[in-house]
């Protein structure tokens, strides 16, 4: 062996700037590898918040966001929404089927995952897991498709009532059949999907707990209340934050796929709205922006309610 | 050659928490050295800063005479074994340890002598093609050994490797390292909570508290002049029995110690070292180590409490005047009767019974001012 | 003290009280699995019956008057097959792109040593909360000259946030720092480290992104609605949209004419949503355990 081979490449030890310059020099592989999710997030999440200024702008499709010719207005757009003859139904439809959706979808997938939690067998238990979850992988177009097969008017429903002499019957044409098949076809495809985290979390319960309360002389049922709900408590909370920021922030994929001219009063929702008077027909961009804005914000400032309290009264939060 | 200086090492992390105190420490070629102490004393730190996993606040590193403290890990000319192993799990043993051959572009018939020969010496062959999934710890040691020793370091590092291995295992390793010291004559520098291991291993022993380091010396200079309380307490099993609220007299130029209102004449030796250390009389604690209590004879009382057979000598836990004590007892010649309950006499060799200053908790005999440090927190209390 | 879970048969008889519980439990369980499987067994039988027994409300629990038409039908359609071969090439391109930005990003994320780490964070958890919307969004398509290409709709799903953290989430808890410390030893740079090292042990995470993203893209269809004008570019998702949702309108005749327009049409739509599902069901149990993992790997706290 060659004692003292190789010079050294770097001073033995270096002042405090050549330390930051060299610790910047190791770490910058890091820095090339962020780069292209850095890159994507700017193009499709950055870019389209600056745009959010045609809000408040007299703005045309092609005109450019800041020029010297740009027409400010103000919030001219926002009080024209507040003032639309649509503002209070749109209000009300998004409000609605958010609430409906959250008090049958928010304790569904906890009841579940405590029910598949509580069964004797765990291979059971998997298969019926396995089961539950399929459904999340239905694309949103096979599941609207789905339900105009089970109650359009051809669809399975009215064929048995037409079978035993009865009527047909269009249920996507009726207003007050909109909302049940909107939520329940939504829990029907990710009540299981929204369990697997309280399985989870559930399985992480230590059996000598159980074990301990057994001995105490619980029951099967109060040990579900007394040893598997705390156990999930924490992740309910954090559930119940994001839910709750998301009451007013139902999206338009599906309730576009599931609107009919026949339960348009009911269907029609600030995000589907945004969507039309955007993109279709003679479009009013700021308008529509103008709208969107309106919708993040409640989403946003709700979130922030929600995280507020439950920080207060619990130490759950998110941030 | 491959001697390591630190000097004056010092770890501050971002939140000014102060990790590793100006450790001052001279490794000489091919020592093996042993840094021990309670969790959180900052000796993983210290072996850190030496690998260059950690960064040197201050002070200086010298590996073979080179200043390394801002050189890259691959250019320290070290190798490091992991408490928890760290094998590629995804590698074969033999890519494991082939591994940073290939990074240094060595040859391929280079790599595969250099890893066949040290897979030879750790009796590792037949496992080269096999994961790391598929080995015992034993073995996964073993090889996490070799991954170091492919690459002829002039310093190995070891980070508290047997920790993760069951009792009986861990002293089987312990012997093997010891054999395979003998084979790869280098440096070493080891990490381990645990006295016993430091003891059996070390050339020297530094013993670190706090940030702090206590002590430096051999095995036979920690268990025997131990510099503070804390030393004293650390090392030794079972641990050294303390009796609090002692004296230390002096009747006409001798010095007494008075431990349980029992005087002990000190020794010549004592006699002098306290007079060159110009101690004078005052409260202290006396410590006494169990293998040196003897039974049957003295003035000091105490009641059995436990007292179990252990074959070749006898393990007992008695009280004096509160005072828990430990003895350990050679059952050969063995009159007096050590059952439980009874109450017996016993006493010590007045020369190995350890001084320790009530106040400073510093050992008046052995206490070395030279390298003591001024701001080192006093360590008051021996319950560890 | 035994760690065993309390698996042993008979370790403590069942109480009265128990007995009805489990009985409970187990009935509503079975009973929610038929809501479940039924519309989908429903779906299957009816495609491969008589369109008229199926019209005639006679299809209910099994098939009647078993039939191949639809599936000889739906080979005809060249739309859908040619939906299916830009769906596969959607959805292999996604795939592909985003593990490339994902994966890498993720790795980067967990580490402390990134330089600006926090800024990053912050960077990425703005969009997780608040967008501009879709119509900036359109615009910003439309400015980038994206519209009526492939990128359209490839582009903007190669990135979630949501799995961007997943990723560092796993990365934090599954790769020992250890064994990142022991390749610098043994002198390996930070590329090195992340192909030799990382990668490698990183199957189970870039399994899951990658079943993310692939059923992601390939249920989805409304970026392609608005961003795709030319038909041949359809997905088939889009192109099932209009199978399968050709709207029911209050007005149109009634009679035999009508009737004889669902009954075809039905039955396409039926084989369709089979054809169309088929992969993603068909893989579904063999990945599910990736699924799940996913989601717990996501529910570690950071």
């Amino acid at each position: 062996m060659e004692a003292k081979a190789k010079p050294l490449l770097t001073p033995g030890k270096m002042t405090k700037g050549q330390r930051r310059m060299r610790s910047l020099k190791d770490n910058a592989p890091f820095l090339l590898m962020i780069f292209p999710a850095v890159l994507v997030v700017f193009l499709f999440n950055y870019l389209p918040i600056y745009g959010v200024l045609i809000a408040f702008q007299d703005f045309m499709p092609g005109d450019k966001i800041l020029s010297d010719t740009t027409i400010w207005v103000g919030f001219e757009n926002f009080t024209r929404f507040f003032s639309d003859p649509q503002f209070w139904p749109l209000m009300k439809n998004t409000f609605l089927i958010c609430i409906y959706g959250f008090i049958i979808g928010f304790p569904l997938p906890i009841i579940i995952s405590l029910m598949l939690n509580s069964l004797k067998t765990r291979k059971t238990a998997k298969w019926l897991q396995t089961i539950f979850t399929a459904p999340h992988f239905i694309s949103l177009v096979v599941l609207v498709g789905m339900l105009t097969l089970f109650f359009g008017r051809y669809g399975l429903v009215n064929n048995i009532v037409a079978h035993m002499g009865g009527e047909r019957y269009s249920y996507f044409l009726e207003s007050s059949a909109f909302r049940p098949m909107y939520i329940l076809s939504s829990n029907w495809q990710d009540f299981g999907w929204s369990a697997v985290i309280y399985i989870a979390a559930l399985s992480n319960v230590d059996p000598q707990q159980h074990e301990a309360a057994i001995l105490d002389g619980a029951t099967r049922f109060q040990r579900v209340i007394h040893v598997d709900l705390p156990a999930i408590m924490p992740m309910i909370s954090v559930m119940l934050i994001m839910s709750i920021g998301g009451l007013m922030g139902v999206g338009y994929e599906k309730a576009l796929l599931m609107q009919t001219d026949g339960n348009l009063a009911v269907s029609e929702l600030i995000s589907t709205y945004v969507y039309k008077r955007g993109l279709t027909g003679v479009p009013d961009q700021a308008y529509a922006t103008a709208i969107g804005l309106f919708n993040s914000v409640i989403n946003v400032v709700l979130l922030i309610i929600a995280n507020t309290t439950s920080k207060r009264f619990s130490e759950n939060s998110l941030w | 050659m491959s001697e390591v200086i630190l000097k004056g090492l010092k770890k501050v992390y971002d939140n000014k928490v102060t990790a590793v105190h100006d450790v001052n420490l001279e490794i000489k070629d091919k020592e093996f050295i042993v840094l021990v102490g309670p969790s959180g004393c900052g000796k993983s730190t210290t072996l850190r800063m030496v690998a260059g996993l950690e960064e040197i606040s201050d002070g200086e590193l010298y590996i073979d005479g080179r200043l390394v403290n801002d050189v890259a890990p691959k250019d320290r000319d070290i190798a490091m074994v992991f408490q928890n192993y760290a094998l590629y799990p995804h590698m074969t043993v033999y890519d494991n340890l082939a591994f940073a051959l290939k990074l240094r572009k060595t040859p391929k018939a280079d790599i595969k002598k250099k890893v066949l020969e040290v897979a030879e010496i750790l009796d590792i062959t037949q496992y080269l093609e096999r994961k790391p999934k598929a080995l015992s710890g034993g073995q996964r040691q073993r090889v996490a050994i070799g991954r170091a020793m492919v690459r002829d370091p002039k310093v190995f590092l070891m980070d508290e490797p047997l920790s993760n291995l069951d009792a009986k295992l861990r002293n089987q390793m312990r012997a093997e390292i010891i054999k395979l010291r003998s084979r790869i004559d280098t440096t070493f520098m080891y990490v381990t909570h645990d006295q016993t291991e430091a003891m059996t291993l070390g050339d020297r022993i530094v013993i670190m508290k706090d940030g702090y380091v206590n002590q430096i010396g051999t095995p036979q200079e920690v268990f025997n002049r131990p510099v503070n309380l804390f030393v004293a307490g650390f090392i030794g099993m079972p641990v050294m029995n303390f009796f609090d609220n002692c004296k230390l007299l002096e009747e006409g130029g001798v010095f007494y110690a008075e431990i349980r209102g029992v005087r002990f004449k000190l020794s010549e030796f004592q006699q002098k070292a306290l007079r060159k250390n110009g101690v004078k009389p005052c409260d202290i604690i006396a410590g006494i180590r169990p293998q040196h209590v003897t039974v049957g004879e003295g003035e000091l009382k105490a009641t059995i409490e436990v007292s179990e057979m252990m074959g070749s000598e006898y393990n007992i836990h008695a009280r004096c005047e509160g005072d828990e004590v430990v003895m350990l007892i050679p059952t050969v010649d063995l009159t007096t009767d050590v059952s439980m309950g009874k109450t017996v006499n016993f006493t010590t060799r007045p020369d190995l019974i350890q001084l320790f200053d009530k106040e400073t908790s510093n050992n008046l005999i052995w206490y070395d001012e030279e390298s003591a440090k001024k701001d080192a927190p006093v360590c008051k209390s021996y319950d560890f | 003290m035994t760690t065993k879970p309390l698996k042993r048969k008979n370790a403590l008889r069942d109480t009265v009280g128990d007995k009805v519980f489990y009985a409970i439990n187990g009935f509503f369980l079975a009973l929610v699995a038929l809501i479940i499987l039924y519309p989908l067994y429903f779906i299957i039988i009816a495609a491969i019956s008589d369109p008229d027994a199926v019209l005639a409300g006679e299809v209910v629990l099994a098939p009647v008057r078993i039939t191949f038409d639809g599936f000889a039908k739906i080979m005809q359609r060249s739309d859908v097959w040619r939906g299916y071969l830009n769906t596969i090439i959607y959805t292999a391109l996604t795939v592909v792109l985003s593990l490339i930005v994902t994966i890498p990003a993720g790795w980067a994320l967990s580490r402390k040593t990134l330089p600006g780490k926090k800024l990053f964070m912050i960077y990425f958890i703005i969009p997780m909360f608040f967008g501009g919307g879709l119509i900036p969004f359109y615009n910003v398509m439309s400015s980038l000259g994206l519209i009526n290409t492939m990128w359209a709709v490839i582009l903007p799903s190669i990135l979630s946030v949501w799995n961007l953290f997943m990723t560092k989430t796993f990365f934090e808890s599954s790769i020992p720092n250890g064994l990142i410390e022991a390749a610098k030893i043994d002198g390996a740079g930070q590329f090195r480290i992340f192909a030799s090292v990382v990668i490698p042990l990183s199957k189970a995470v870039i399994a899951v992104m990658a079943l993310y993203y692939a059923v992601g893209q390939w249920n989805s269809y409304f970026n392609a609605m608005i961003f795709l004008q030319d038909e041949r570019m359809y997905p088939l998702q889009l192109v099932l949209k209009e199978i399968l949702i050709a709207s029911e309108s209050t007005v149109g005749g009634s009679g035999e004419t009508i009737l004889q327009q669902y009954r075809l049409a039905n039955q396409l739509k039926y084989v369709s949503v089979i054809v169309s599902s088929l992969p993603v069901l068909c893989l579904y149990p063999f990945v599910q355990k990736y699924f799940a993992q996913g989601v717990m790997i996501g529910s570690l706290k950071e």
